[in-house]
């Protein structure tokens, strides 16, 4: 088999996910009674990072073959899908009157989460199971972005009035930076198999392994390496992002001699209202 | 060429890792250069076109413009995209994988490298190597951490202590290449040069074919004298003479010390007087070095020159 | 400008401190003021030995095979030179700028904590002197600035030089860390009304951005200098490369240290850049919020890139790549700066004073290091260049070309504030020509000794084509530099002596500092001006045509927090640092266990585990205590403080009895990596938790003898926090050693 065949045949077109995005856009266009901000593009971004990191050729290389393959998928599921989804979102107007729209998640609870998604899963135990079992498989892709979201929220959620002050933005992506540099490092300079044994030997269908160890040069020490790397600068590149994204929010705050070139985006959002909560208003 | 090659060893490639690093080199340069004429332009022309004409007459108090600054972030990052690219390609021919038992061992010591052939033949500071193959190198440190580098044939890696590392060189055309070592070591960092001698093919085996069996008995008295003066000096308890009950190996190895081109890892030349300078007191040759000031006698150091001669 | 400020509401006018004069009111002094000058001259002091050092290292280069110098005497020269110049003069020069500027440009009477201001200045004179006492005791320290080891290690550098060269980094760093800490607070809780963290002038922005890689990378630098101490003086092998220590580690650990060394180097100047060169144009900065974005990015990247540092030592391709990739991302903030300053003159009005001479210099000059950069950045080009002298001249463009250059143009721009005199344009012009020729002469020919393939740190090199007349240049270049500073020092002194008197605001410039007296009275201000904007002064004199035509009246709150807590706060967050790398060497040095006693072997998960419940339990007695502060009960805060003192000590117990079964079984700290890695992190905690509880115990005394009798001391509120992380950190320690075990 070589690389072309490989990926043209390693497609898995998994009913559901395809439901999944079908259900979400139908819920989207839905809530935004078609009518469309440019933002969309956000939440078109979302689905189709989604849709290719779980049924595209890299999730059958993160399902037992390469566990740089998986450490891509895991950023892409708790750091990209979760962040492109919040941005997309329209923005909400809080209704006093209901007090679950005042509710506001404790900003150490968003960051625990963030963290916790990268270290638990990572656990030798867990990473093991996460691969061999279908079910835990799905527990992991549901909690990463579930737990992405959580993540984001603080920061992007839909709702102004929830998000934590810019500044405090910064500093919640820096410290969640460095834990997460931490654990990229250590795993970068473990020995080969020490965070997920699994893959390590791989249960070998006909000449893909050998595909990824001859012809692509993925030796497991080095397939570990390329995992603990992403982690560790691509994934702190995502946070580092986040925090200009907190500057310019920041900046764009008050008006200054820049005019509105950082205005942050916020205003933009179209506003949802809840449907009973405008006829209160009228 | 070969003014330009003995004035810019590392823009004159003898080898195609040498050569993808050098390439690399210049366009990058070209790169940079063009953004220093542009910045330096700019610069220029704020200078000559905005000079204070009026103290009186404040100028428009522009604060910023964030299209600029979007373009020229942008377009820094283009740039940097592309310099990444050429990267991956360098590293890729110059440090190609390393897949089979290395030729050669080069092992750092303070300050010396000594140099092991997969036959056995045991040389130092000086390098050997046919032309127009492919050599894989280990290189190791005894030890502090040395850096192995010679800039017409490839790449520079470090010697380190308990961390092997391996380089490729190679030499389309013969001749003499020098380098040295590239980290700091200690007192005589400066003296721990690399001499790679690259010959045909043919030459190269008759060479080793040379260097590997052991020292001949020496015929001359004085040659006799000094290998007495070897084994009964403290000489012995450093250096090892294959062939001679010498086998110490704490300094060079010396049975085929007369063929080498310099003493002290370059130092000095390898001639007759040199040699006796260098007995008489290596320690104001090569200050710090390991090798103590012995106080030989005059006929002690002549005996000894005398047997160093005999060690083709 | 105080008959311009009369609509102002005023800042309460203090009464003017007793006159300070003479020489012991110089040594006792807390003005900022003040001790910015005393850095300043010091830091001059050490300029003029640093500067001294490097051009006996020039004159031994200059020909081939010279004898002038011994390679010892040459090696503990630059080893000195490069230490010297980093820690005891660029470093604390600009702290010094900081010292004398940040309050002033805030609007502030002094820094927040102006004993402890004292204080770091006094560690760098200790830390100073104790480097050069080396030079007493047989050796200067001969092992680079970066010390590599194994050859910073006792079997190759036995003489006590590097013992110095630890402990006096040791004192730079707590003095470093201090004034950092200082400084954030003093900027996050002292500014002026109206001066919001938006509007502060860019200096100070970048101090402020500085002031954080210096907490976070000074306490790399200590954890891995402290394991080279245990390594040196109690026989550990941390970094020796035998039984599984790791020379590399070093420099994972110095670099990581390093690289935002670089920065934090850097960063200030540019922010004196960001002030002349507007200044000098008669125009704002271009794109403030782009200027002010890029450094945190910096700031955030350069922690990121040390391996780039290290490509040369054979860390595969996959960790060179990434690392080459963040190197180069580095780049584009750092660039998008030097765009911004070229806007900022383009459609001016500049006058060419020698303060804007200068930073034009250090724009090129920086510029041209900045693109040697890039082509280390690009792996391939450092596996030639590396160690060779194009990065000598690499980095002396951006630290001497750049960095020294951005404090010069500071230095004449700032002058006349701090002296009252202006500086003779004449003798600076004079200066200034001689600096940029002698500064190129010397550092631009060193790119083409790299070409030739010459390495650094050489003390002499063979007679090859070319290099004695590269070399010769080079030194000539390097007296032209020289002398172009003896030229500064007769600037200045001229100018004490006879200069010019400096009105107000000589520049005519926009920021606070100007708006007081030159030099300003020992309260700063008779009252500050109003702030709406990022140029009081400009606002003042151009109202028709203010920055702040947009702003509104009262500006977005940003809430100041109390200071002490401040303090505390940011001082755990330096101490976070430490304790990481303490925990990274751990799982290091665990991920391939050698021989001997391991920590399954050797310790007591169950015993410990109860110990740990008394810890912990005492973050909750330390809560209650402060609830009974709070309540103003004494006796229940009194009580539960003691509980809390009870608690640590038994905790202290519980690790002494650990310690000691495992020293009876002959496990001890040189025993191997384990025992190594683990003596050093849990004695380090143990060594908080006893500082801890002198701290609380201190607490209680002053509540006993009544001194807290009105409640309002914020004592209790700070050591609490403090013994929070003291905790925190157990929890991770605990994890990582113990509960490990269990998995």
């Amino acid at each position: 088999m070589n690389t072309k065949q490989y990926l043209l045949s390693a497609w898995n077109w998994s009913p559901a996910v395809i439901g999944a995005c079908v259900a979400a856009s139908a819920a989207y266009a839905a809530a935004l009674r078609f009518r469309f901000p440019a933002r969309s593009w956000y939440f078109i971004g979302a689905l189709a990072v989604f849709f290719l990191t779980l049924t595209s050729p890299l999730n059958a290389l993160a399902g037992g073959y390469l566990f740089s393959a998986h450490m891509l998928q895991h950023m892409l599921l708790l750091l990209i899908v979760p962040l492109l989804l919040l941005l997309g979102l329209p923005a909400i107007n809080a209704n006093p009157a209901r007090r679950w729209q005042g509710f506001r998640l404790p900003t150490l609870f968003g960051w625990m989460a963030g963290v916790s998604a990268m270290w638990v899963w990572h656990e030798r135990t867990l990473c093991e199971l996460a691969t061999r079992t279908e079910t835990v498989r799905i527990v992991q892709i549901i909690s990463l972005l579930a737990l992405g979201t959580v993540f984001w929220w603080p920061l992007f959620g839909p709702q102004a009035r929830q998000r934590i002050s810019p500044l405090t933005g910064v500093v919640y992506l820096f410290s969640a930076c460095i834990t997460c540099s931490v654990l990229g490092i250590l795993i970068t300079f473990s020995p080969a198999g020490s965070v997920c044994p699994i893959y390590l030997h791989p249960p070998d269908q006909p000449g893909i392994l050998s595909l990824i160890r001859h012809d692509w040069g993925f030796t497991p020490a080095k397939d570990q390496q390329i995992g603990g790397l992403l982690m560790w600068l691509p994934g702190c590149g995502i946070y580092l992002a986040g925090v200009m994204a907190m500057l310019a929010r920041w900046y764009g705050a008050v008006e200054t001699d820049e005019g509105a070139a950082t205005q942050s985006t916020q205003e933009e959002r179209p506003q949802l209202v809840p449907a009973r909560a405008t006829a209160r208003k009228q | 060429m070969i003014w330009f090659a003995a004035i810019n060893p590392v823009l004159s490639p003898m080898s195609p890792q040498a050569r993808a690093l050098s390439n690399v080199f210049e366009v990058t340069l070209a790169v940079c250069g063009v953004i220093f004429l542009i910045v330096t332009g700019l610069i220029a022309w704020c200078v000559l076109r905005y000079r204070m004409s009026d103290p009186g007459v404040e100028p428009r108090q522009s604060g910023g413009n964030s299209k600029l600054e979007a373009t020229w972030t942008l377009a820094s990052v283009m740039v940097l995209i592309f310099l990444f690219v050429l990267t991956v390609q360098a590293m890729r021919i110059s440090d190609a994988p390393m897949d089979r038992e290395p030729d050669l061992t080069v092992i750092g010591h303070q300050w010396w490298w000594e140099v092991r052939y997969a036959n056995g033949t045991v040389t130092a500071n000086e390098i050997h190597i046919p032309t127009q193959s492919d050599m894989l190198v280990r290189v190791d440190s005894a030890d502090v951490i040395h850096s192995f580098w010679v800039p017409q044939l490839g790449r520079k890696i470090d010697a380190i202590p308990g961390h092997l590392n391996h380089l490729w060189i190679r030499a389309d055309q013969a001749g003499q290449y020098l380098g040295a070592c590239a980290v700091f070591c200690g007192a005589q960092h400066a003296w721990m040069r690399i001499l790679v001698v690259a010959q045909s093919p043919q030459e190269f085996g008759e060479w080793n074919a040379q260097q590997a069996p052991p020292a001949k008995a020496p015929s001359t008295p004085g040659g006799l004298r000094g290998e007495h003066v070897f084994l009964q000096q403290t000489c012995v308890g450093c250096h090892s003479i294959r062939g001679v009950n010498a086998n110490t190996q704490v300094g060079p190895d010396l049975t085929h010390f007369a063929s080498r081109q310099t003493i002290g890892a370059g130092v000095l030349e390898n001639n007759a007087a040199d040699v006796r300078r260098w007995l008489t007191d290596p320690q104001r040759i090569k200050p710090g070095c390991y090798m103590p000031d012995f106080h030989l006698t005059g006929s002690n150091v002549e005996d000894l020159a005398a047997f160093f001669e005999t060690l083709k | 400008m105080n008959s311009t400020s009369a609509t102002i509401s005023p800042v309460t006018v203090l009464a003017g401190a007793p006159a300070e004069r003479g020489l012991l009111s110089w040594v006792a002094t807390v003005d900022h003021k003040r001790i910015g000058i005393l850095y300043l001259v010091t830091t001059f002091g050490f300029f003029l030995v640093g500067g001294v050092e490097a051009l006996l290292i020039r004159l031994q280069l200059a020909v081939p095979n010279n004898t002038f110098l011994k390679p010892e005497t040459f090696n503990q020269l630059f080893t000195m030179h490069g230490t010297t110049m980093i820690f005891l003069v660029v470093m604390p020069a600009l702290i010094g700028f900081a010292n004398y500027f940040v309050p002033l440009m805030i609007g502030a009477r002094d820094m927040a904590f102006p004993r402890l201001n004292t204080m770091s200045y006094w560690l760098l004179i200790f830390g100073g002197l104790l480097l050069h006492f080396s030079v007493l005791t047989g050796a200067a320290p001969a092992a680079g600035w970066f010390s590599y080891a194994p050859l910073s290690e006792t079997p190759f550098s036995s003489s006590t030089g590097l013992d110095y060269w630890i402990m006096a980094l040791l004192i730079l760093g707590v003095g470093s860390v201090a004034g950092a800490i200082n400084m954030i607070v003093t900027i996050l809780t002292l500014r002026a009304p109206g001066m919001t963290l938006r509007r502060v002038p860019l200096f100070v922005w970048m101090i402020f951005i500085n002031s954080f890689l210096i907490i976070a990378a000074i306490p790399v630098l200590n954890a891995a200098i402290v394991m080279l101490l245990i390594d040196r003086q109690l026989e550990a092998h941390f970094f020796l490369g035998i039984q599984g220590g790791s020379p590399l580690l070093w420099q994972h650990f110095f670099w990581t240290f390093g690289h935002p060394e670089v920065y934090i180097m850097a960063l200030p100047a540019f922010g004196m850049i960001s002030e002349v060169i507007p200044v000098f144009s008669r125009k704002p900065i271009f794109g403030y919020s782009f200027v002010a974005a890029s450094t945190v990015a910096i700031a955030l990247l350069s922690f990121g890139v040390w391996a780039h540092h290290m490509f040369t030592v054979g860390l595969g391709h996959t960790a060179d790549l990434f690392f080459a990739a963040a190197s180069m991302a580095i780049a584009v903030p750092t660039g998008v700066k030097v765009f911004n300053w070229i806007a900022t003159m383009w459609g001016g009005s500049i006058r060419f004073t020698t303060a804007m001479c200068f930073a034009i210099a250090f724009i090129i000059q920086f510029v041209v290091g900045g693109l040697s950069g890039i082509t280390f950045a690009v792996a391939p080009v450092d596996w030639q260049m590396h160690n060779t002298y194009y990065l000598v001249a690499h980095f002396h463009y951006v630290l001497f070309g750049g960095t020294l250059f951005g404090m010069l143009a500071g230095l004449y721009y700032w002058f006349p504030k701090m002296s009252g005199r202006l500086l003779s344009e004449k003798l600076g012009k004079w200066q200034f020509w001689l600096a940029v020729l002698g500064f190129n002469l010397t550092f631009f020919v060193q790119h083409l000794l790299g070409f030739m393939g010459m390495p650094r740190q050489v003390y002499t090199y063979p007679d090859l084509p070319g290099w004695g007349a590269v070399n010769l240049l080079s030194t000539i270049g390097a007296f032209i530099l020289g002398f172009s500073m003896l030229l500064l020092g007769a600037n200045i002194l001229w100018s004490l002596l006879r200069g010019q008197p400096a009105t107000d605001n000589p520049w005519d410039a926009w920021t606070l500092e100007w708006a007081t007296t030159s030099p300003p009275p020992a309260h700063n201000f008779q009252s500050v001006p109003p702030i709406r904007g990022r140029r009081p002064l400009w606002d003042l004199a151009h109202p028709s045509q203010t920055d702040a035509k947009n702003a509104t009246a009262t500006p977005p709150g940003e809430s100041a927090p109390e200071k002490n807590k401040a303090l505390m706060i940011v001082f755990i967050v330096s101490e976070g640092f430490f304790f990481l790398m303490l925990v990274i060497a751990y799982l290091y040095f665990g991920r391939t266990p050698g021989a001997g006693p391991t920590a399954a072997s050797s310790l007591n998960v169950g015993r410990t585990a109860l110990f740990t419940i008394c810890l912990f339990a005492s973050s909750f007695t330390v809560w209650r205590a402060e609830r009974g502060f709070k309540r103003k009960d004494r006796a229940a805060m009194n009580g539960w403080l003691a509980v809390t003192v009870l608690l640590g000590a038994v905790f202290l117990t519980g690790q002494a009895t650990e310690y000691w079964g495992m020293f009876e079984r002959g496990v001890t700290v040189n025993t191997n990596l384990f025992a190594s890695s683990f003596f050093t992190l849990t004695g380090f905690h143990g060594l908080h938790v006893c500082i801890g509880l002198i701290a609380l115990l201190i607490v209680l005394g002053l509540t006993r003898r009544g001194e807290a009798r009105d409640f309002q001391s914020p004592a209790l509120a700070t050591v609490g926090l403090y013994w929070h992380f003291v905790d925190g950190v157990w929890v991770v320690v605990f994890s990582v050693i113990y509960l490990r075990l269990l998995l």
